[in-house]
């Protein structure tokens, strides 16, 4: 049984087809490239996904009751958690609150709660901050190295590109969606996140569907390789089946000359 | 003193040579400003209240600080990292002499062009006697001459700053606003030293005219300086280590501080006067708005522009459920504390009613509509259409009144505060037990049965004799009414402080920097944006009951935009998002300004307040957005060496908690 099965997904802007009738679907415990070139849709097929934006048709089916429409929150609660292809955490926000605060659809306490910190209240509090901190503990010595309360702008660009992944992991979800979790990192760190990749989904359990344009990524973390291109599915497989499929080679290269 | 710097530094051998077009630019700017204070008529207002006894008169002041800073201001050059600094040497002492010249020159001759030409038809400030002052008592032309040498000492003077060390510029210039300062509180230390029996230092300090005596003004200088070589750098290493603090033992200390402020608060207006309790109680007002709005703008960041409406809510809620006077037969005529469950109420409605309509809104719309609401507030109240319910243009008479006593009053019976403090001690005995009893922990849930047994005691007393005690607070005592106004301040202080760090404040705080990212990270910005609505509605709401039991009568003319506006201005220049911020901003600008219509300390500020707000706001925004007293995370923003990633990079990995 798939975790998320997508069928017919249709997206417009104006008169432009971002998701001409997208096909998906991933199981419990895949790992699964979505791959193109620039303008595929890849990016709005995740913020469809996320509810940013409600799509035009179709159907988005998360652990058998069907999403589409939902507001992000919502499809937070259900357990979908994304992350953002330019990085966008809470700059002004410590690293710890920054994780603290993706908790919000996972707790309940409110103002008055707050306002006479009940024993619920603090225990609620303990277990989001030990929870927070379990999340960074995961990326090792690169995120608990510094002081928590230090503000998530202090970050450098890579570690800003974890904590992202931290805070996303924060809302406890079961799929995990990350949008070009390589983009701007040098080889080492690049292959340090691949492996992160891996491990997300052996250690943790998250379901995975990653965006990328790192093609050695792509082989290294992918179950299945799916590739879009003017918002629909041209090929899927294995990365060695989509690499040498005649028409994905096309689209990122273009056609060869004398086949005209 | 917005031009570019032309200064050339080629030669760092040889001191840049005086700029004098610049100097002449910036020269011109300080004219116009100084010939606009004296026209719009401040210098001659000013006139009568000295500074310093007999040097300075506040009207001077009005505009000899503008040769000081434009002459600072014309040899000034922002240094940023990594820059030699420019030289300092006689070329800043002589564009700033040449600044602070020109400036009075132009001063000068628009004394003179006035003292020739009648033009009071246009400037109708443009007296005989504003002429005299700045003539210094000669003739114009003498007083030109004087003008132009004045105001290129002073300019020199400005642009001497450059040559001080930054340790000595700092010393004097605190030198200068602490005489300012002993000057401006004369009505407070006044009442402080007559209080507490040191009278007579009234008469050495202070001259007959309002100001400080030359000699009083000499020992505060020095002392000033002195304490800067004496204690140099003690009270950066205190700040220093209160933000190395700890998260919690900074909030806990703070809370310390807060507390005892709070006692020395309640216990120090027995010594002021009664126009200064005035003041205080005005202060105390628009400090419990400023918070509210803080929650809103500050935590939520959501730009409430209309934030009066919520304050006139609470007053007519006030007016119709206290007064015996309402228009319409709905006459139940409650106490205050009765008709204060109603406010809250009617409060949180507003706060869905204006909230529901700008949810999908952000920044710039959200501020016009909110705008617009505050109007709409004010013309609903106002309107022929509801006369029989909040008396148009009439307004309410008669707030809280008590027949007995004769005046609008607010009755605190001590029995029911033991009942509500008693209950809730009770409740958090009660989940505290209950706590303890889920965790097997027979020690906490001893502790627990204590809180019950005293909780429930102290309510069955209060219920026995309701009015063993009271405190009964007319609404022109204000004396009075300044201590139950600082009750409700530290209530709101204390929900503030609460919910800023809480599940609540964190997802304000997630939507004010990334309202998209929020709402994808599970946080229901509906509610969260309604929430900060109704709370910011509620403590608005209470600043209005309490307005209008003091007050005594409502009309609608009461609660315009400027009001918004002002209570704005008290949040963004004491600091977004900061508690201490907020109140310092609301005890500096609403106690000397004063509110919209309530004066200050600073009597003679009541026409140019406006004025000073909108040119304060403009100044902070331009130099100092985070505000005066910026919260601990937007000053941890400030803190440069923290923004050298590499420093942390190097660290990577070798650190480890």
């Amino acid at each position: 049984m798939a975790l998320l099965e997508i069928t017919g997904l249709v997206k417009q802007f104006g008169g432009l087809q971002a998701l001409g009738g997208v096909d998906f679907h991933i199981d419990e415990g895949e790992i699964v490239s979505v791959i193109g070139p620039n303008g595929a849709g890849k990016t709005t097929f995740f913020n469809v996904i996320s509810g940013m934006f409600p799509p035009d048709e179709g159907e988005i089916i998360f652990d058998d009751r069907d999403v589409a429409g939902l507001t992000p929150d919502q499809i937070t609660r259900r357990g979908i958690a994304r992350t953002f292809q330019n990085v966008r955490l809470f700059p002004n926000m410590t690293i710890l609150e920054n994780v603290m605060v993706a908790q919000h659809s996972r707790t309940s306490k409110g103002v008055f709660a707050a306002l006479f910190q009940t024993p619920g209240f603090r225990k609620e509090e303990a277990l989001i901050r030990e929870r927070a901190r379990d999340v960074l503990g995961f990326f090792g010595t690169r995120l608990t190295g510094y002081r928590f309360d230090q503000p998530a702008f202090t970050l450098s660009y890579a570690n800003r590109r974890r904590l992202e992944i931290a805070r996303a992991m924060g809302t406890e979800p079961r799929l995990l969606l990350l949008d070009e979790p390589t983009a701007g990192m040098n080889p080492s760190e690049t292959a340090e996140l691949t492996g992160l990749i891996t491990k997300l989904r052996d250690e943790r359990g998250f379901t995975i569907v990653v965006i990328e344009h790192e093609m050695k990524v792509v082989r290294d973390v992918s179950d299945r390789v799916v590739v879009l291109d003017h918002g629909v599915q041209i090929a899927q497989g294995t990365y060695d089946e989509v690499s040498t499929n005649e028409d994905v080679i096309e689209a990122y290269l273009g056609r060869p000359a004398e086949s005209r | 003193m917005t031009a570019p710097t032309t200064a050339p530094t080629t030669a760092p051998t040889t001191l840049p040579a005086v700029d004098g077009a610049k100097a002449l630019r910036v020269g011109a700017i300080a004219g116009v400003t100084a010939i606009f204070i004296a026209a719009i008529g401040m210098v001659e207002v000013f006139d009568d209240h000295s500074v310093i006894d007999p040097l300075l008169s506040l009207g001077y002041l009005s505009i000899a600080w503008i040769p000081l800073l434009f002459g600072y201001r014309a040899t000034h050059q922002l240094v940023l990292e990594g820059m030699e600094p420019p030289k300092t040497g006689a070329h800043n002492l002589i564009s700033g002499a040449l600044t602070g010249a020109f400036g009075g020159a132009m001063l000068g001759g628009f004394a003179l062009l006035v003292d020739t030409v009648d033009v009071r038809e246009i400037l109708i400030n443009v007296t005989p006697r504003l002429i005299e002052i700045l003539a210094f008592g000669q003739s114009a032309a003498v007083g030109a001459l004087i003008l132009i040498a004045l105001g290129g000492a002073i300019g020199a003077l400005g642009g001497a700053f450059h040559l001080m060390s930054n340790h000595w510029r700092r010393a004097v210039s605190s030198a200068f606003l602490w005489i300012l300062i002993v000057g401006f509180l004369e009505l407070v230390l006044g009442n402080v030293f007559k209080g507490f029996g040191v009278g007579f230092l009234n008469d050495v300090v202070y001259s007959e005219s309002r100001g400080i005596t030359t000699g009083a003004a000499v020992v505060i200088g020095v002392a000033v300086v002195a304490m800067h070589f004496g204690f140099a750098g003690s009270a950066a290493a205190v700040r220093e280590r209160f933000l190395s603090l700890p998260e919690a033992k900074r909030r806990s200390t703070g809370f310390i501080v807060a507390v005892t402020l709070m006692a020395v608060g309640m216990v120090v207006p027995s010594v002021f006067g009664p126009f200064l309790n005035e003041v205080l109680a005005t202060v105390g007002l628009f400090m419990l708005m400023a918070l509210g709005l803080n929650i809103v703008v500050g935590y939520a960041g959501l730009l409430d522009l209309g934030y009066v409406a919520f304050f006139a809510v609470g007053a007519y809620t006030m007016a119709v459920f206290s007064s015996p006077l309402t228009p319409g037969d709905f006459t139940p005529e409650m106490a205050f504390y009765s008709a204060l469950p109603f406010v809250i109420i009617m409060a949180t409605i507003a706060g869905i009613i204006v909230g529901t309509p700008v949810i999908r809104m952000r920044g710039d719309y959200l501020a016009i509509v909110t705008l617009a609401f505050g109007e709409i507030a004010r013309l609903v109240f106002q309107a022929d259409w509801l006369k029989g319910m909040f008396g148009g243009a009439q307004g309410i008479l008669r707030i809280g009144w008590s027949e007995a006593v004769g005046k609008s009053t607010i009755v605190t019976m001590f029995g029911y505060v033991l009942v509500a403090v008693g209950g809730v001690v009770g409740l958090i005995g009660f989940l505290r037990w209950r706590s303890a009893r889920a965790d097997d922990d027979a020690s906490s849930a001893k502790k627990a049965g204590i809180w019950i047994g005293l909780g429930t005691t102290a309510a069955v007393i209060g219920l026995l004799f309701p009015d063993f005690a009271s405190w009964t607070v007319t609404g022109i005592d204000s004396e009075a009414v300044f201590r139950l106004v600082l009750v409700f301040v530290a209530l709101a202080a204390f929900i503030s402080w609460r919910l800023q760090d809480s599940r609540i404040g964190r997802a304000w705080m997630a939507m004010r920097e990334d309202e998209q990212v929020a709402e994808t990270m599970g946080i229901n910005v509906v509610t969260a944006k309604l929430l900060a609505f109704i709370i910011g509605a509620i403590l608005a709401a209470l600043g209005g009951a309490l307005f209008a039991v003091k007050i005594g009568t409502i009309f609608p003319s009461s609660f315009k935009i400027v009001q918004s506006i002002i209570i704005l201005v008290v949040v963004i220049v004491g600091g977004m998002g900061s508690l201490r911020g907020v109140a310092v901003g609301a005890l500096v600008l609403i106690g000397v300004l004063g509110g919209p219509t309530q004066p200050g300390m600073l009597r003679e500020f009541q026409e140019f307040k406006l004025l000073i707000y909108g040119v304060l706001l403009v100044y902070m925004m331009l130099q100092r957005p985070e505000g005066l007293i910026p919260s601990a995370r937007r000053s941890r923003e400030l803190h440069g060496d923290e923004l050298k990633q590499d420093v942390w990079l190097d660290k990577d990995g070798e650190e480890e908690v």
